[in-house]
């Protein structure tokens, strides 16, 4: 790369450049690094409170008894969440594109309306299921009681991880299918014909053809999938609460603790949210990591 | 699978459109076609369904929704929208969003430019770290708290402008989308430009606009997306109920009116009505922007 300036003095360039990045820096940044700092110490959310270094005891209150067991929760809630998205959004999804690849009529509707969800966002789309899963009178309620059942949905301790990942795949699966679609559309058809000349059924064209050769969009939507997952919890915060212990995953608890609810004995202690922010992220490091990994070998095996 | 009664419609509608069904060099075979008829109007059905309820609701008097909650509108009413309007004073709110999503989302692109351009080109030193980092940057952990006590200590919480600044600079992919587009345009546009007299300060934000239309929408688009759905760190930097932005007036409707389900569907629509008013009209261009930045990432 040549580095000279074309444009008579370097400094504009550099001014610019340094204001752009300087707004980055101070809000995006620095935040990220002070998570690590400020997990050492007992901030609070009041600005006139004293703060202190208080060390590692963050940490240790995180795997302390009194918190352990919630904390255990809130990760087994995270890793079910997080795997249940990945596998039945990747699945459907390209279970769909498969579909609507087809030469059928109608299917720029369908992918429209699929890929919907995405831009609609979370408060809209947790209002459209409570109302659809609200317990008195919605329509959900209606197909329980034809079967003699009733049920609180969200408010169903049992329920309510399923549900909220059976939103989470609906509104998150467009993308998905997006990617999915794209990917098969760079499948040579000529593979296409030759398996045909062979006799392959529509299964083992799907088996052998479509799936090995779609492998890096498989690569693409899982990671983005895991990555997302287990860092999302808007989603659950519009739809069953900050404090709902059934669908208590780790980032929600970042948010609680960091901003409210009587959650635990260290209220609205913030290097303690920070710490459990520190958790999450090597969480999050090590399965995209080791998932990254995995994903790259089997599109060479494949 | 077997085939459903239900799908013969539109299996009749395959008939005349077969002149040249041979798409990948076989021939269709019949059954399958029905089949996958059948399953896209699940598919459609599952993901209508939720939003044409929701507008059937809306148009529901309160009483009527209490005599026949699931069933089709009787007599449907336009009431909903301006009660919902008024009581849930959802202008103000509808305006604030307009405000943070236009401003913050015009910043983060203007932005994304001015850091991508220089690191593209190598008009900056170490252009290869600053790549690095724009890359390290979608990888950052939650940032909730900091960005709370930075906003607190900077006197920027309870502030449009704080928000403001704090979404304008999650830019995301914004600058990698720049430095990727950027290497596709030769360098001597630049050159010739700067012969012809451009300075930098034009060449940057008069020609390279409209050579770079598309990934600038998209970046612009895709942050748009993120500003206006926002309602974490609005939650958490606005105690001033006046100052939010619709989602949480929305949230905040849902908590007063907790059983009025035809108002509370009315208020959800006059949220989405945006959404789905652009998503009509830029329908290629969203569902492009959304997946293009989300490979990238």
């Amino acid at each position: 790369m040549r580095n000279y300036i074309v444009f008579g003095r370097r400094s504009t360039a550099q001014l610019t450049f340094a204001l752009g990045i300087s707004l980055v820096v101070v809000f995006s940044l620095v935040p990220a690094v002070g998570i690590l700092v400020i997990s050492f110490t007992d901030i609070r959310s009041l600005p006139y409170l004293a703060t202190h270094w208080i060390g590692l005891q963050n940490y240790q209150t995180f795997f302390s008894a009194a918190q352990i067991g919630y904390n255990l929760a809130a990760l087994r809630n995270t890793f079910v969440f997080a795997i249940a998205v990945t596998v039945f959004q990747n699945l459907l999804a390209l279970l769909i594109a498969v579909l609507l690849n087809q030469r059928l009529r109608g299917r720029n509707v369908a992918r429209a309306v699929v890929f919907l969800p995405t831009i609609l966002g979370v408060t809209v789309i947790g209002l459209i299921f409570s109302l659809i899963f609200n317990p008195s009178a919605g329509p959900a309620a209606r197909v329980w009681a034809a079967f003699g059942a009733s049920s609180a949905f969200f408010g169903d301790p049992k329920l309510a991880m399923t549900l909220v990942i059976v939103v989470q795949v609906w509104s998150g699966i467009g993308v998905a299918v997006v990617i999915y679609l794209a990917g098969l559309q760079a499948i040579p058809t000529e593979l296409y014909e030759v398996a045909n000349i062979d006799g392959a059924t529509a299964w083992q064209r799907l088996r052998f053809v479509t799936i090995p050769l779609l492998a890096p969009s498989v690569t693409a939507n899982t990671l983005l999938c895991i990555i997302g997952s287990l860092q999302s919890y808007q989603l659950i915060y519009v739809l069953t609460g900050p404090i709902n212990p059934a669908t208590q995953v780790l980032s929600l608890a970042i948010f609680t603790q960091g901003f409210g609810g009587p959650q635990g004995g260290t209220v609205q202690s913030q290097g303690y949210a920070a710490a459990i922010s520190m958790v999450q992220f090597v969480i999050v490091a090590i399965v995209s990591l080791a998932a990254l990994a995995y994903l790259r070998k089997r599109e060479t095996v494949l | 699978m077997t085939t459903v009664p239900v799908v013969a419609p539109a299996a009749l509608q395959t008939h005349v459109q077969l002149p040249e069904t041979a798409q990948v060099g076989h021939k269709r075979n019949k059954p399958l076609v029905i089949v996958s008829y059948g399953l896209m109007l699940i598919v459609v059905v599952i993901y209508a369904y939720p939003l044409l309820f929701l507008i059937n609701t809306a148009l529901k008097s309160n009483t009527e929704f209490l005599v026949n909650p699931t069933g089709l509108v009787r007599s449907p009413q336009l009431g909903n929208f301006g009660s919902a309007w008024q009581q849930g004073s959802f202008g103000s709110y509808v305006l604030n969003s307009v405000l943070y999503t236009l401003v913050a989302a015009g910043l983060g692109t203007v932005m994304s430019l001015m850091i991508g351009f220089p690191v593209a080109r190598g008009y900056v030193k170490h252009p290869r770290v600053w790549q690095g980092l724009f890359a390290a940057m979608l990888f950052l952990p939650n940032t909730l708290v900091t960005v709370f006590q930075l906003a607190l200590r900077l006197g920027l919480y309870d502030t449009p402008l704080g928000y403001i600044l704090i979404m304008a600079s999650g830019v995301g992919v914004g600058p990698l989308l720049v430095t990727g587009y950027l290497s596709s345009i030769p360098r001597e546009i630049d050159e010739a430009a700067a012969m012809d007299g451009a300075g930098y300060l034009r060449y940057m934000f008069t020609f390279l606009p409209r050579l770079m239309a598309p990934v600038l929408s998209t970046t612009f688009i895709l942050q748009a997306i993120g500003v206006w759905n926002d309602i974490i760190l609005a939650t958490i930097l606005f105690p001033t109920q006046a100052k939010w932005p619709v989602t949480l007036g929305l949230f905040a409707f849902k908590g007063t009116y907790t059983s009025q389900w035809s108002l509370l569907s009315a208020a959800t629509l006059i949220v989405a009505a945006p959404l789905l008013v652009a998503y009509l009209f830029l329908q290629r261009y969203l569902v492009a922007s959304v997946v293009g930045g989300a490979v990238k990432g």
